[in-house]
């Protein structure tokens, strides 16, 4: 189910109302039926690969702290291999007969892989990152394992979060849904704001601006530097407008039933550095990987050509994880190149960014937002070929022979979103707009409200972090 | 309070941007608003009306022909590529009979468009998208629910699939014995058994493709439950509601082809499904205007296809036709332009 559909509009006020008038030893049952009627409204067969996931990750980790030594180590590792194995089967088949087939071809040799026509599961890439988190916080004894099948399968399924994160640890979200919330004021109204921001920033900023990219993505040879230049940038606010924008819906839902979960995003365009903005972009899966790839590595406590090397493997896998395709991988390798660069060039200088805002930072904000768009140009673009078409007419294509779409909307969304991230600098939008008095609050709503529904885009976009 | 911020958020939507978001969507519901004044006949059509042949001399309209038959008339062409009796029925709903009513109304169906293929057609998302905007909710929750794609928004698979069961299911009637009693069974039968063969014996692909197209489009025995047997249905009460003449035009096919392609009992069908329509709609106070025999096959546009586009000397027969059938009610206007 899509969080921009009315068949959701209808779908969580009925839960939230349910979910309250029931008592708190059947809430879990009505979590757990929804989310799967709300993931079975995309494929209903995929449904089992979850409850494969489950079951799994639940034995799995019961059997881990019931028993010591090596042992333990052994189930960790089998529930790890079927986790990665899923995932490896459902996304990474394909991309893996391909490269075969190229590694055959390069010895002039023929190889014929097997077709099964595979379809990756719907956010599978964040239910398994999720669940695995599970036992290897088991694992370290860092947390309990659940005894209660029902809410470790609603850890693994919580609907507002199931699809596209954010990637949760059992020690909030678990605990949270095991938590008897009562119907209170304050989570209604953050959770109505939240959801109504988001709707807004999906639907009426990432999707007037996706018509424009998608135009220019088509065909970027028919268009000249500037046009090609301006979707490039465009598209960095569409895929930070959409995925902001479910996040904060999710964050939304799960507030109305009580639950907390994290910020995913905080203003990751007025970071000053690459690592800042990783420290604002994907909140989840950045502290995911830092957790249990970065660390286990040998984190910052190596020497720098072992750390380079950690920091590079870290971000190529964080771009495989996006899409089982080489533009991912290269795009995740050149953000962790950008990153190295500017540890060796503060390193070498002894240059320190500050807190404060002045020209100096104001321009590194520029420069990373320049640098973060120009390495988007690889994971929008469906190919090699495409980004290098796409570079090509940025850097030298006087000539537009494309229909040109008019960029008025997809500009005047992008300067709202710019406005709202100045606005929310550091801080998010409910706790912001909690501020503000009951006339000004009101007048906000109605102003967002109206552009929600006037103004959205018409055209059907899905969230683009689904397909991962 | 929440009512009365939502009324005049409605109110400075409709008188602000509504107009352009009609425009840019439903080009067809605009044109006929700002057209209600100007306009004695409306002439609703799909692509039948304005695909001409290229090397023709003349490249008039199947409309503007008419028009040339009653010049002091205004006939306001409205037409759109795969429009069918359930697009037309929501653009004849948005005439408002109070501001000027039309004196006649000419809805031109072809016999394709009541079969599986075209209700099932890809083409419907985008043509029920088309119709948000102007359904009877406030203009505002419309404009959101084309957001929300709040509209007939199957996928393409979705649509195949009830096609597919449509002709796996659906029993051909004949009045005499005929070995095949689905679409399915007869489209199978000629791909695969019966098929046409070049001059070396190996199966002429081409010949058989169109054969089978022909046996999917025209297949079909027409009914009260067929969709768009009910949407002309509201058409004709629409019509003879606010006291408006409906013609239905029910343009021409190629009757040849079909017969030497497929053969008789796909003619049969053809005719008996015009037979149906005449008599059904007849009875509704409607003006049949058939011309489901008036082209010959080398008049079709295309050749290899089944599509409704004619020649010049075909769209100019038809024409005749409809303004034949307008005399009747218009015998002043009429001119004798040919």
């Amino acid at each position: 189910m899509l969080f921009n559909s009315l068949h959701f509009l209808i779908f969580l006020p009925i839960i939230v109302g349910l979910y309250y008038l029931l008592p708190q030893k059947f809430r879990w049952m009505l979590i757990f039926i929804a989310s799967c009627y709300f993931y079975m409204v995309f494929v209903p067969k995929y449904i089992l690969i979850l409850f494969l996931i489950i079951v799994i990750d639940y034995v799995a980790a019961i059997t881990i702290e019931r028993l010591n030594g090596r042992l333990r180590l052994f189930y960790l590792i089998a529930s790890l291999c079927a986790n990665i194995g899923l995932l490896a089967f459902f996304k990474y088949f394909n991309f893996f007969n391909e490269n075969l087939v190229s590694v055959f071809s390069l010895f002039g040799k023929e190889f014929h892989p097997v077709d099964l026509s595979i379809i990756l599961p719907i956010g599978l890439s964040f239910h398994t990152f999720q669940s695995m988190s599970y036992t290897i916080e088991v694992y370290r004894g860092k947390q309990k394992a659940e005894k209660h099948l029902g809410y470790f399968a609603n850890y693994v399924l919580f609907f507002p979060q199931m699809v596209a994160g954010p990637i949760e640890r059992y020690d909030t979200l678990g605990n949270g849904l095991k938590t008897e919330h009562k119907p209170v004021y304050e989570n209604f109204a953050n959770g109505f704001r939240l959801i109504l921001f988001g709707l807004f920033i999906k639907m009426a900023v990432a999707d007037n601006i996706a018509p424009y990219v998608n135009q220019v993505y088509a065909d970027p040879l028919k268009y000249n530097s500037l046009r090609v230049l301006l979707a490039t940038f465009l598209f960095s606010f569409q895929i930070y407008a959409d995925f902001f924008g479910y996040s904060t819906i999710a964050l939304g839902s799960a507030r109305l039933l009580g639950i907390t979960i994290m910020d995913n995003f905080k203003t990751p365009y007025l970071a000053k550095s690459v690592s800042e903005f990783w420290s604002r972009w994907h909140i989840s899966l950045s502290t995911w990987f830092r957790d249990y790839l970065y660390i286990p590595l040998g984190g910052n406590r190596v020497k720098l050509p072992r750390w380079s090397f950690n920091i590079l493997i870290v971000f190529m896998i964080s771009g495989l994880w996006h899409g089982a395709s080489w533009t991912f991988v290269v795009w995740g390798a050149l953000h962790g190149l950008m990153l190295l660069l500017e540890k060796y060039f503060s390193k070498l200088f002894k240059f320190e960014i500050k807190n404060e805002w002045n020209f100096v930072n104001v321009l590194l904000v520029i420069k990373t937002f320049v640098i973060t768009s120009f390495i988007w140009i690889f994971f929008r673009a469906e190919s090699f070929s495409k980004a290098k078409d796409v570079i090509k007419a940025i850097v030298k294509n006087n000539h537009s022979t494309g229909e040109a779409m008019s960029p008025f909307f997809p500009l005047l969304f992008t300067g709202v979103l710019l406005m709202f991230d100045f606005l929310l600098y550091n801080c998010r939008f409910d706790k912001k707009l909690e501020a503000f008095k009951t006339p000004y609050r009101w007048a906000f709503y109605t102003v967002i409200l109206f552009c929600l529904m006037a103004l959205s885009g018409t055209q059907k976009f899905t969230f683009i972090y689904f397909q991962f | 309070m929440l009512s009365l911020v939502f009324v005049g958020l409605n109110f400075i939507y409709e008188y602000t941007l509504y107009p352009k978001d009609l425009y840019d969507k439903c080009s067809e519901i605009f044109e006929l608003k700002v057209s209600q004044d100007t306009t004695d006949i409306y002439y609703f059509a799909e692509s039948s009306n304005f695909n001409v042949r290229e090397n023709d001399s003349i490249q008039n309209t199947i409309s503007e022909i008419v028009n040339f038959f009653y010049p002091s008339l205004r006939i306001t062409a409205i037409n759109k590529p795969a429009t069918h009796a359930g697009i037309y029925k929501h653009w004849i709903k948005q005439i408002n009979p109070k501001v000027n009513k039309p004196k006649a109304i000419v809805v031109t169906l072809n016999m394709r468009s009541f079969d599986a293929m075209w209700v099932n057609s890809v083409l419907e998302t985008q043509l029920q998208e088309s119709l948000v905007l102007t359904q009877p909710r406030p203009a505002l929750v419309n404009r959101f629910f084309l957001s929300l794609q709040v509209f007939d928004n199957k996928n393409d698979q979705q649509r195949e699939k009830t096609m597919l069961t449509d002709w796996d299911t659906t029993k051909l009637i004949f009045p005499f014995d005929f070995r095949y009693k689905t679409v399915r069974e007869w489209d199978y039968s000629t791909n695969f058994e019966h098929f046409y063969k070049n001059p070396d014996g190996t199966k002429d692909e081409a010949k058989t493709i169109l054969a089978c197209h022909y046996i999917k489009a025209y297949a079909l025995n027409m009914n009260e439950r067929n969709p768009r047997v009910r949407d002309f249905d509201e058409i004709a009460d629409w019509c003879n509601k606010n006291k408006v003449n409906l013609y239905l035009n029910l343009m021409a096919e190629n009757l040849e082809y079909a017969d030497s392609l497929v053969g008789k009992e796909l003619v049969f069908l053809m005719k008996q499904n015009r037979d149906y329509l005449v008599k059904r709609y007849q009875k509704n106070n409607c003006i049949v205007v058939d011309n489901l025999e008036l082209v010959s096959g080398i008049e079709f546009t295309d050749q290899t296809w089944t599509t409704e586009h004619y020649s010049y000397k075909g769209r100019m027969s038809i024409a005749k036709n409809v303004a034949k059938s307008l005399s009747k009610q218009f015998s002043n206007e009429y001119k004798n332009a040919y």
